[in-house]
């Protein structure tokens, strides 16, 4: 079990996520923007963070940039949740420090599967 | 995990979306938790909620409620207490029995319901149901796959005394001539290969009324849901879809569909 945190804005998709992940086995912290993503990092030190590249307050590559300048956190994978055609924002979050991206649309199912791989890769059961 | 207390016990309950309510109702072997992917796919439309049963799951383990009145009367109490309106009911084998019934009980509070795996009578149910212990069903219903799993995790929670007392009290009740008389539209789905509840003779189907649908899972045993997940969640969302009141003749197994998160 893994301890993740995601930030995204929209609700509906928040919870989706939330819930998928949660009931594959991990402990889930859901924050709905960048600001508190970064707050939230800094006290549960997670195993990973999904990050919705555009939110408010703060957008996925500064919260990204953030967290990987500070020093608890800088060691933490994270990885994007980007739409499908935003390729060029892609590369922008992998300069900012992130491991990887996830496209959007996917399947619940697909997003856990596309976790456990990362995980794995990570040493993480 | 969310819960609510009734009768001065734990009832274990999951939720996901917004929307219209929908209830799933979990079968004899598992728990609400094989309504994962279902959920997540009604989620987008729907606020979908799954349940556990007195004695199954995450629910408190109570004799004196096994009874099917007293599961009934469960889903009674959650949906008043939760303020949930007029509600879309999914159930599975024992949750199906208990969809129909509650149908039939309160038609007004019901816009339509969809049984998987719902016996025509106590004699369609394999006697096997009654005196294995629950992991020993949940081998013998469940094939070796990461779909199955959550099944197989949750079955040793269910108390096997719960399993037996609301099979023996089905024999009370009449299902065949409430599902003639069930006002609302109903869709009947059935795994062709379900070694556990016997699929409903032709005359059966042929007598079945307007507002009711019968449709078979060649490829599914007892679990169309975790069988063949992506066209019993497109055939769940078409009947979901459907205008309230309308009948779901029409409706027919569609070519694998899966929702996605945009």
């Amino acid at each position: 079990m893994a301890k993740i945190l995601i930030a995204e804005d929209e609700r509906d998709i928040r919870d989706l996520i939330t819930f998928t992940l949660r009931f594959a086995g991990h402990e889930v912290v859901a924050t709905s923007n960048g600001e508190e993503a970064y707050g939230a990092a800094q006290k549960i030190l997670p195993d990973l963070i999904l990050l919705d590249v555009r939110m408010p307050r703060m957008t996925g590559y500064e919260t990204c940039e953030k967290l990987k300048s500070s020093e608890p956190t800088q060691h933490i994978p994270v990885v994007f949740l980007s739409a499908k055609g935003q390729e060029s924002e892609v590369q922008t979050g992998i300069r900012s420090g992130a491991l990887e991206y996830i496209v959007k649309p996917f399947a619940p199912d697909q997003l856990t599967e596309r976790v456990h791989a990362i995980l794995g890769t990570l040493g993480i059961k | 995990m969310s819960a609510i207390i009734l009768r001065n016990e734990i009832v274990h309950y999951e939720v996901l979306g917004r929307g219209r309510p929908l209830i799933f109702i979990h079968g004899w072997v598992g728990s609400w938790r094989y309504w994962i992917p279902a959920m997540q796919s009604a989620s987008f439309s729907f606020r979908a909620y799954a349940l556990d049963l007195w004695g199954f799951g995450d629910t408190a383990k109570c004799h004196e409620f096994y009874s099917l009145d007293q599961q009934l009367s469960l889903l009674d109490d959650f949906i008043n207490e939760l303020g949930i309106g007029r509600v879309a009911l999914v159930g599975h084998g024992l949750g199906a029995i208990i969809a129909w019934l509650y149908a039939a009980r309160n038609p007004s509070e019901v816009d339509r319901a969809v049984g998987i795996s719902l016996p025509q009578g106590p004699e369609a149910i394999n006697p096997r149901l009654r005196s294995a212990s629950p992991a020993d069903l949940a081998d013998w219903l469940l094939g070796r796959s990461a779909a199955t799993e959550p099944v197989r995790v949750e079955a040793p929670k269910t108390d096997q005394l719960a399993i037996q007392t609301t099979i023996t009290g089905f024999q009370d009740f009449d299902l065949t001539r409430l599902t003639l008389n069930l006002s609302i539209p109903h869709l009947w789905v059935h795994g062709q290969n379900d070694p556990a509840v016997q699929a409903p003779d032709q005359q059966r189907i042929a007598a079945l009324p307007d507002q009711a649908h019968f449709i078979p899972f060649e490829g599914s045993g007892h679990y169309p849901m975790l069988d063949e997940t992506s066209k019993f969640n497109r055939l769940l969302h078409d009947m979901l879809s459907l205008d309230s009141g309308a009948s779901p003749r029409q409706l027919q197994l569609k070519e694998e569909w899966k929702r996605r998160v945009r």
